[in-house]
């Protein structure tokens, strides 16, 4: 019985998790893109925030198609509200990367130090010859080899918000920000 | 109804009120969807505590934008800035809107808790007792992710936040603690900073 309705739980649960992350993900995203001035990451929120529509919708529909009995419906309007809330943090994510969209000079009261204004993004491709390869975040020590931090991981069409126990595959797309040698740095350990 | 302050405009820099904004509003993130996922009331209303600080911190900051906009030019850069701070807002209410499916009672489905157990590390809130043996330690002499594979994200000092603290931050009593990690970890960090005595096994 218990087993039964786990597995009725089961794909809820992880159509929550994308739509948490890819939220969560965005929020990180648009503050970098907001701090460093740089407008490629401000676009990569503003095509997350279609997906998350997307995301929130199917996961509504999923709510509602579950067949749950009169006591469970708290526990259900529960989910709908997080789902609701999440799509409203996306939403203030897609508003920050706007003021980057839009083009404004960063007025001097938001000037960052010195140190930080000379960062930059960069996007770099995983090779099959990578040392990288098949490794954890936790395992590969990106920051600590390169001094460059991961913000996100281009996988096909996905995104995936950097956790220590997600895996480096060939093909991905390592989105990171840190100095211009650091760049050099991760291009290498991302060929070979 | 809660008592709302009335916001006395005080010189801060616009780039210290937006950070502090910043880094308030992605801490209640995730403070907020461990309080709804595991149904922590204590967690829950470390995020109401917040969602008010943030309030207080917007009104600064526009504020401090008015006195700053000299000219067009001015304004028209303050405008980007008041945008961002007022989204950052936007999701600090986001998250008390999450906090409150706990502080309502409406709680989410039980097993969905069950579920992501397996899958998330979850935060917990713990206020140092006077008699902990914390009591005096820096963060980094405790050793907490080794010991027991829990970080200490962010500590309140009475109404001040301290956002990822640093390992010379030393531990008072009376700090309210948000650590992060495995369930079995965090739950014997909890008993250290509480001192609770150990149960007997009966």
């Amino acid at each position: 019985m218990a087993q039964q309705d786990q597995a009725r739980f089961e794909e809820i649960v992880e159509r929550l998790v994308e739509l948490k992350d890819t939220s969560e993900l965005m929020i990180d995203l648009a503050y970098s893109s907001l701090l460093l001035n740089n407008r490629e990451l401000a676009e990569e929120v503003q095509r997350l925030e279609e997906r998350v529509d997307k995301l929130h919708t199917d996961f509504e529909l999923l709510v509602l198609k579950s067949e749950f009995k009169k006591e469970e419906a708290k526990g259900f309007l529960g989910l709908i509200r997080l789902g609701v809330a999440t799509e409203k943090i996306a939403d203030a994510a897609a508003q920050i990367s706007e003021v980057v969209l839009r083009g404004i000079e960063p007025h001097p009261v938001l000037q960052l130090s010195i140190r930080e204004a000379e960062e930059t993004v960069a996007y770099v491709p995983v090779t099959k010859d990578s040392q990288l390869v098949d490794k954890t975040l936790a395992e590969a020590r990106i920051p600590e080899e390169t001094g460059m931090w991961i913000l996100a991981i281009r996988r096909g069409n996905k995104y995936i918000r950097p956790k220590p126990d997600s895996r480096i595959e060939v093909g991905d797309v390592l989105i990171a920000s840190g100095y211009a040698d650091g760049v050099e740095s991760l291009k290498k350990l991302s060929a070979r | 109804m809660r008592a709302l302050e009335k916001v006395k405009y005080r010189s801060v820099p616009v780039r210290d009120l937006f950070l502090e904004m910043k880094n308030l509003s992605e801490l209640m993130i995730d403070l907020a969807y461990s309080a709804a996922l595991f149904n922590d009331r204590e967690l829950a209303e470390e995020v109401m505590e917040l969602e008010n600080r943030v309030d207080t911190l917007d009104y600064l900051l526009e504020m401090t934008i008015m006195i700053a906009a000299r000219d067009a030019h001015d304004a028209e850069a303050l405008a980007g800035v008041s945008a961002a701070a007022s989204a950052a807002d936007k999701i600090s209410d986001a998250a008390a809107d999450i906090a409150a499916i706990v502080t309502q009672n409406i709680g989410v489905h039980p097993i969905v808790s069950q579920v992501f157990e397996k899958v998330e590390e979850r935060l917990m809130q713990a206020k140092v007792s006077a008699g902990s043996s914390i009591v005096g330690k820096r963060v980094g002499e405790l050793d907490l992710a080794a010991r027991m594979g829990v970080d200490i994200i962010a500590v309140r000092r009475d109404k001040d936040w301290i956002i990822n603290p640093e390992n010379t931050e030393q531990i008072r009593g009376g700090d309210v603690l948000i650590a992060r990690g495995v369930q079995s970890g965090i739950r014997e960090f909890k008993e250290l900073a509480e001192q609770k005595p150990r149960r007997r096994e009966d």
